[in-house]
């Protein structure tokens, strides 16, 4: 019965492969993070607040990403906000 | 030249100190000078594991701070030549120990030694940087299990950024180590492979050790299971030190073996 029931689980529940795959989504996150400056996270909430202020931006509307280079590190500023349209 | 490899994991309960003891007992029973220094203050347990435990004196706190010679705070092992440890301190405050105090035992065991072989406390905080600092090689130490796999890559990158190594524009040559492997749990798609953790730390894998009793057996008695060597751990941990060397052997103990009806009947376990 156990042989069974096993036969039948074995495509639905393979959970090395589950493992696999939420730790190379962890990971991937872990190691950006790694690399990112410790000012980034403080960085990003001043901006999100003074752009904020002028644009009344939704929260999701403004991005903040950060690229670290070879020579130098860059964050990539992605702002948009609903247009008034008269 | 004398080389520093540090054993090392993120996780605890992985197997550092089982395997920092197997891998120094192999590297001396080839004829290399080893010492195994315990980085773990106040958990010391390399000396119970090495079977040395009634013979500590002195510790490395002492030989940092002059309370003691490096000479009486070595402990030479009961079985092989050219084999010693220095234990941790088991009650001293884990702050004690510095970066400058630590680098001249180095140097100073260097003179004397081929390995200098560093058991590493778990964690990522200042015990753990300091077990690592001043490696040449790691040996990163990683269950077929999501949270240690996440741990061995939290250790990589801080072996990538808080070594000597790393702050000379060079770097630390990593080995990965997976213990507790069961093929028969991986042939059932219920544990990670060798080859998925190798994918996913992208680091080369230098040995599998297997689950196996014989790992409990010799630590009960505080005889590093590589002295064991009918047991499959104890192949697997002489096969990694050869790998380690600069061998090429095949992995052993990581495909399922196809047990015969015979062997089904009468073999037991060993």
């Amino acid at each position: 019965m156990k042989r069974l029931r096993n036969f039948f689980q074995k495509d639905s529940c393979q959970s090395a492969d589950v493992a696999r795959e939420r730790l190379k989504v962890m990971i991937s996150q872990d190691r950006m993070q790694r690399n990112q400056p410790d000012f980034l996270p403080r960085l990003q909430r001043e901006l999100v607040e003074v752009i904020r202020r002028y644009t009344q931006s939704e929260q999701d509307e403004i991005q903040v990403s950060y690229h670290s280079l070879p020579q130098r590190s860059q964050i990539e500023l992605n702002v948009s906000w609903p247009r008034n349209l008269p | 030249m004398a080389k520093v490899v540090v054993v090392t994991s993120g996780k605890g309960g992985v197997g550092k100190t089982t395997s920092c003891a197997s891998i120094g007992t192999a590297l001396a029973m080839q004829g290399h000078r080893t010492v195994l220094i315990d980085f773990d203050v106040g958990l010391r347990n390399l000396d119970l594991v090495m079977g040395c435990e009634r013979r500590v004196v002195y510790d490395l706190i002492n030989v940092t701070t002059g309370e003691a010679k490096l000479s009486q705070a070595l402990i030479k092992d009961k079985r092989l030549d050219g084999l010693f440890m220095l234990p941790a301190s088991q009650t001293r405050d884990k702050d004690a120990l510095t970066y400058e105090g630590v680098g001249d035992v180095i140097d100073a065991l260097k003179e004397e030694f081929d390995f200098i072989i560093c058991d590493s406390p778990a964690g990522i905080e200042r015990g753990a940087v300091m077990a690592m600092y001043y490696a040449d090689e790691a040996i990163v130490v990683s269950n077929p299990e999501v949270s240690s796999v996440r741990d061995s890559d939290r250790i990589i990158g801080l072996l990538d950024s808080k070594t000597r190594r790393a702050e000379q524009g060079e770097s630390v040559k990593a080995h990965l180590l997976i213990t507790r492997y069961d093929p028969e749990r991986v042939e059932h798609s219920d544990m990670m492979s060798v080859q998925d953790i190798e994918e996913i730390l992208a680091i080369p894998v230098v040995g599998v050790i297997p689950e196996s009793p014989a790992v409990l057996r010799a630590s009960n008695q505080g005889i590093p299971v590589v002295h064991d060597s009918d047991s499959d751990a104890g192949q697997a941990y002489s096969d990694t030190v050869a790998r380690f060397l600069g061998e090429e052997l095949p992995m052993r103990f990581t495909e399922l073996e196809r047990k015969g009806l015979f062997s089904r009947m009468f073999g037991g376990r060993r």
